[in-house]
């Protein structure tokens, strides 16, 4: 073999140096190039693309903190659950069964399958809530389905619900959250930022099927801080009287637009109590009535049903204490009074004479009296007790317009204006959300020289509108020794350790009046209450308390205007001790209705309320009861047990306790008794002794005792062997006092022996008037 | 290596038997480019494999990484063997290896394992392997025999083109009906080379590439198939979910690098982004973690080894050895490349594997019985041990 042959030529060499340029030089160049390119070139970008794919930010939520009353009892609290949702890209990944997903997921959790189809079928995305708030047994099941069938795609992570024990105690006060946990009313939205917390949160660096990295060296982690917890000035036995008085009223009277209630401490201005009927239950806030709801299953019209819904939503969930205003009426004659006397301007024993009527400048007709016949002459005294226009409209006059002006702002009914023609508002910034400002006059308008008719309607609370929270803030200031306060809901705020982040210090805005006056003011709104014969307020009387107070009856005008029957606002405003006010108690009710046949006023009916409440509360208070040698007689009281004594003994024992005796069988011994040791009867009952006889066993009858005095329907009762108590504050001294309600139906069948409660009206014809 | 012809060599003929040294350079770049490999495999396929989403690791992490070192020692020992069988044994075995690759390429089509619609794998039972990394070897020694058996008529259509492209056609055929594109690619490419370093007229290499263009362009107008591919080659941003998926992971990853990457072991994007991470793209696995320098610097061992085999071919003895090294270096240097061009978006994507990187067994071992074979053709070479001139430079 020549060798010439069987070496490659020199065409061969040169075309494999060629190819060992490009292959081994040139080719390698570029791709050096390419790699510069996207190594150094484009670094930045393409790392942060890779980084915003590989990272997840994982967010631990913080727990929202926990409401509590003013002793430490729980409004509101978080509990875990669950939010359950698809990752549609890792189901389309593994291969999962969308169908398998979603028939199991909408069997357990009760939502549409085929919605959840739909997620499960976008493959883009990574993140698909299905359901929120999961309670831990439903999370356990969808723990359970996934297991069973290792579904990667369905996944769960823990979320938060909100609980509120007392369902619709302090409903609006306390307010609610939405599904994302932020507060959406009431101190759950006004101190959302303090009950949430800070959510804390991973970056971390993640696998395309979004579990950690094994090695990793890229984390960032951002502890949860848990809410603070608010501890209301509430007293959630205060605020449980409060609403179960309301609650009755609004039966008893058939109120038909709601009824709103407030008890304050006058010397701090700490929210006791704020109630707002009707309510709702904070555990289902979208829940309306049942009367709506049927309503609405009527509707055929989706949109109306719609409407209809929200509106009854935005209405149950009101908070009339503070987001309704009113005209207050009678209630305003406090003020008025206490300008008058810190003024100098008149003194208890001023006197005045009313005729039925005056006239005053710049009004067209002559201002009437609520009683068309006149007080005829009154000291101021009787004046405030008869809640006398005349005689207010003439303090008013005295007072002057600037003077009135001047006393108003300072009580915080408005706040003044540059502009002397712009009308007024103003509110009490109360950290609630919804709070409304009042509605008055412009100061050109109300101060005008020439025409007094505003002046004078103003000096007895009419043609302006304000909160009720404004009125009870104001009164609280005539009561306290003049301290116009600040008021506040909020007592103290604690981290989630309960360590001690902060607390309300009461706040004086302005001393109004003076301690002197405020003692004057206190004087007389106490024998508003306590004068039986003369005080418009005497159905407010508490027997072993002072209490003192103001009725406030006011038409609502818009309605007059349209034609209709006449609607009114009844309201009372109360404080006690009458010496050294510990609480003071408004409540109103909007539109009782005349079917009731009780006379529509602010005396006849929420002065009783009024009444009852600080009954209830006034002992909460620490504030013992003590009872006049008078008042005792009056009282209701426990019967004695006296079964086993003879039948002299027990005669004696019962006489001493203020009973009288009847008695059944012939022993000499007492072998049982009517009613049992322990009831609380009617002073002067006749307790039913028995010597040897057992009692019948038949039923009776229970009688009408409504407009009967208590005595009458003490003695109707016991021809039947049946017996009352009284569940009112008021002593039946008096045979105006008579049986408003009874709490037992007449005609109901009742055992011998069974006790009705009545509630008790000082229902002096007398005294009947819108004032 | 030292050996009884260990003497001088007086420019006297050679015959066969004459061996010397194995190529220190060649073989030791070799050598280092296999270990980093192996390693690269161990950091690249650990996530994967922990993860078993193909199921059939167990979660055993080193899972890939134990049976690739298993035969990166038995794939030494594969081109020490292969290094020294003469080349003329290699010329005589051309024959036999081509039927033997034709007969496994029929095969597979009969008996292959079908992964991912495509029928590429025979089970042997203890492994597995493709019978067209068999083929590349098996043109490469049977062109060589061929081209040396022509001579000068190789640049005549009769003895130059026309068997080649006979024998070329129907390994092609067979490599389409599996489907294996990026395969039947390579190989015609190799043939191309094989044909162009043994003096076929250069006029064919300018008319088929010319055809080629006119193929391609009208393969984009008219097949949908191959315009998504390019598509998604231009723009790999547009389309995250389908063939853009896997480019843009590896751009991510290899853009991530940076200057000094993210050391070994750190990648991120082989965390069940990166498809392929320890195969086709485990290139971009240490675009990632070793970064610019580091990946620059493999790929610079890359090109010296491939120079190498250059060298050694146009210092080869005889024609048969000096094809025979051309041919598999140009493979080699084919292969790295367009692996590196695929990783880095330079080229649209096939699946092209990376030589001593990719994952793989017998892949790796015939890739080292190549190796070896350059070696052996490096022993035949007489200068190493002489000061003498070049064989270039003699007449």
């Amino acid at each position: 073999m020549a060798q010439t042959d069987s070496t490659p030529n020199r065409s061969m060499i040169r075309r494999a140096l060629f190819l060992s340029a490009v292959c081994g030089i040139l080719a390698f160049t570029v791709l050096i190039a390419q790699l510069f390119r996207l190594q150094i070139l484009r670094h930045d970008e393409l790392e942060g693309a890779a980084l915003r794919q590989q990272l997840r930010r994982t967010a631990i939520t913080a727990g929202r903190g926990t409401i509590y009353d003013v002793n430490g009892r729980v409004l509101a609290i978080s509990a875990t659950t669950f939010t359950v949702y698809l990752s549609p890209a890792e189901i389309a990944m593994n291969g999962e069964d969308p169908e398998l997903i979603a028939s199991g997921l909408s069997g357990i959790l009760g939502k549409d399958r085929e919605r959840i189809l739909g997620m499960a079928g976008d493959r883009r995305s990574w993140y698909k809530t299905v359901a929120r708030q999961i309670d831990r047994d439903r999370a356990a099941e969808v723990r359970a389905f996934k297991a069973r069938y290792d579904l990667q795609g369905v996944k769960l992570e823990p979320d938060t619900k909100r609980y509120y024990p007392y369902s619709n105690l302090a409903a609006h006060l306390i307010g609610f959250v939405g599904v994302d946990n932020t507060g959406l009313a009431g101190v759950e939205y006004t101190y959302n930022d303090e009950l949430t917390g800070t959510d804390g949160s991973i970056l971390r660096l993640k696998n395309s099927i979004g579990t950690d990295l094994l090695l990793s060296s890229y984390e960032d982690y951002v502890d949860a801080e848990n809410g603070n917890s608010v501890y209301l000035t509430i007293d959630a036995d205060l605020q449980y009287f409060l609403e179960k008085q309301l609650r009755q009223a609004v039966r008893d009277y058939d109120v038909q637009n709601g009824a709103a209630g407030i008890l304050m401490d006058p010397r701090t201005g700490a929210i006791l109590a704020m109630a707002s009927l009707g309510d709702f239950d904070l555990n289902r806030y979208q829940e309306v009535s049942e009367d709506v709801r049927a309503e609405i299953g009527a509707m055929t019209d989706e949109d109306e049903a719609a409407q209809r819904l929200a509106a009854a939503q935005q209405a149950q969930w009101r908070n009339k204490a503070i987001s309704d205003t009113y005209e207050p009426g009678s209630t305003f004659k406090i003020i008025t009074l206490a300008m008058a006397l810190e003024e100098g301007l008149v003194n208890p024993g001023s006197s005045f004479f009313c005729g039925g009527s005056m006239s005053v400048q710049g009004r067209g007709k002559p201002l009437n009296c609520w009683k068309h016949a006149g007080h005829g002459p009154q000291t101021l005294t009787q004046a405030v007790q008869h809640s006398c226009n005349v005689a207010f409209a003439s303090i008013g006059l005295r007072v002057g317009e600037e003077t009135f002006y001047r006393y108003c702002e300072d009580f915080g009914f408005f706040r003044a204006s540059e502009d002397p023609d712009a009308s007024l508002t103003g509110r009490t910034g109360i950290p609630l959300p919804g709070e409304s400002g009042s509605i008055w006059w412009s100061r050109n308008v109300f101060c005008n020289p020439e025409n007094f008719s505003q002046l004078a309607a103003a000096s007895f609370g009419q043609t302006f509108n304000i909160t009720p929270l404004q009125m009870i803030t104001a009164v609280s200031a005539c009561c306290n020794g003049g301290y116009l306060m600040q008021p506040y809901v909020v007592d103290r705020i604690t981290d989630a350790d309960g360590a001690l982040l902060s607390r309300t210090e009461p706040q004086v805005l302005r001393q109004v009046i003076s301690e002197a006056t405020s003692r004057q003011v206190n004087a007389i709104l106490e024998q508003v209450v306590c004068d039986t014969t003369q005080g418009t307020g005497k159905n407010a009387y508490v027997a072993g308390y002072r209490v003192a107070g103001k009725t406030g009856t006011s038409e609502k005008v818009a309605r007059d205007a349209a034609g209709g029957s006449k609607e009114y606002i009844v309201s009372f405003i109360g404080y006690a001790p009458a010496d050294d006010p510990r609480v003071i108690c408004l409540v109103l009710m909007d539109t009782p209705s005349a079917s009731t046949g009780i006379y529509i006023s602010g005396g006849q009916m929420a002065a009783p309320v009024v009444g009852k409440i600080m009954a209830d509360v006034l002992p909460c208070l620490g504030v013992e009861p003590r009872y006049t040698a008078a008042e005792s007689r009056y009282l209701d009281r426990p019967v004695p047990e006296v079964t086993g004594m003879t039948l002299t003994g027990a005669k004696k024992t019962l006489k001493d306790a203020g009973l009288n005796v009847r008695i059944v069988g012939e022993g000499d011994t007492v072998t049982d008794q009517l009613p049992g040791a322990g009831t609380a009867v009617a002073a002067g009952s006749a307790v039913i002794l028995y010597a040897g006889t057992a009692p019948g066993e038949d039923t009776v009858t229970m009688p009408e005792l409504t407009g009967l005095t208590y005595a009458q329907a003490r003695d109707r009762m016991g021809e039947r062997a049946l017996f009352v108590c009284s569940d009112g504050t008021i002593l039946a001294d008096s045979d105006t006092v008579r049986v408003a309600f009874q709490s037992i139906p007449a005609g109901t069948a009742l055992g011998r022996g069974d006790t009705a409660v009545v509630t008790l009206v000082n229902d002096d014809n007398e005294s009947y008037g819108i004032y | 290596m030292k050996n009884k012809y260990d003497r001088p060599s007086t420019g006297q003929m050679q015959t066969a038997e004459k061996r010397h040294a194995a190529d220190l350079p060649f073989a030791l770049l070799t050598l280092l480019l296999l270990a980093i490999g192996v390693v690269t495999v161990l950091s690249a396929s650990f996530a994967s494999a922990y993860y078993d989403i193909q199921g059939e690791t167990g979660h055993d992490p080193v899972y890939y990484f134990s049976r690739q070192a298993v035969f990166a020692l038995a794939g030494v020992g594969v081109m020490a063997l292969c290094s020294r069988v003469p080349m003329r044994v290699w010329r005589r075995l051309a024959g036999p290896v081509m039927a033997l690759s034709l007969g496994s390429l029929a095969a597979v089509l009969a008996v292959g394992s079908v992964v991912n619609g495509a029928r590429r794998w025979i089970n042997l039972g203890f492994t597995t392997f493709q019978p067209s990394e068999i083929t590349k070897i098996a043109i490469i020694l049977y062109f060589s025999a061929l081209i040396c058996k022509y001579k000068d008529r190789m640049r005549t259509f009769r003895y130059g083109i026309a068997p080649f492209a006979l024998v070329l056609s129907a390994v092609a055929a067979l490599l389409v009906m599996e489907p294996h594109f990026s395969a039947t690619i390579i190989i015609l490419m190799i043939g191309a080379s094989m044909l162009f370093l043994g003096g076929a007229a250069l006029g064919w290499f300018i008319g088929g590439a010319g055809l080629l263009g006119v193929g391609g362009v009208l393969a984009v107008a008219l097949v949908p198939y191959v315009a998504e591919r390019v598509n998604s080659f231009r723009d790999p941003f547009s389309d995250l979910t389908g063939d853009g998926w896997q480019i843009v992971q590896s751009l991510y990853a290899i853009g991530s690098g940076g200057l000094t990457g993210l050391g070994l072991g750190q990648s991120r994007q082989k965390y069940l982004y990166l498809p392929e991470e320890h195969n086709d793209f485990i290139f971009s696995v240490v675009c990632e973690e070793l970064g610019f320098i580091g990946a620059s610097l493999i790929l610079v061992l890359f090109a010296l080894l491939i120079l190498r085999g250059y060298w050694l071919c146009m210092h080869a003895p005889d024609r048969f050895s000096f094809l025979v090294g051309g041919g598999i270096t140009t493979m080699l240097a084919l292969q790295v490349v367009l692996n590196a061009a695929v990783c880095t978006n330079l080229v649209p994507c096939t699946g092209i594997s990376l030589p001593f990187f990719s994952y793989g067994g017998t892949a790796l071992l015939i890739q080292m019985a190549e190796a070896g074979i350059v070696l052996s053709l490096s022993r035949e070479i007489p200068f190493a041990e002489t000061e003498g001139p070049s064989p270039i430079r003699k007449k």
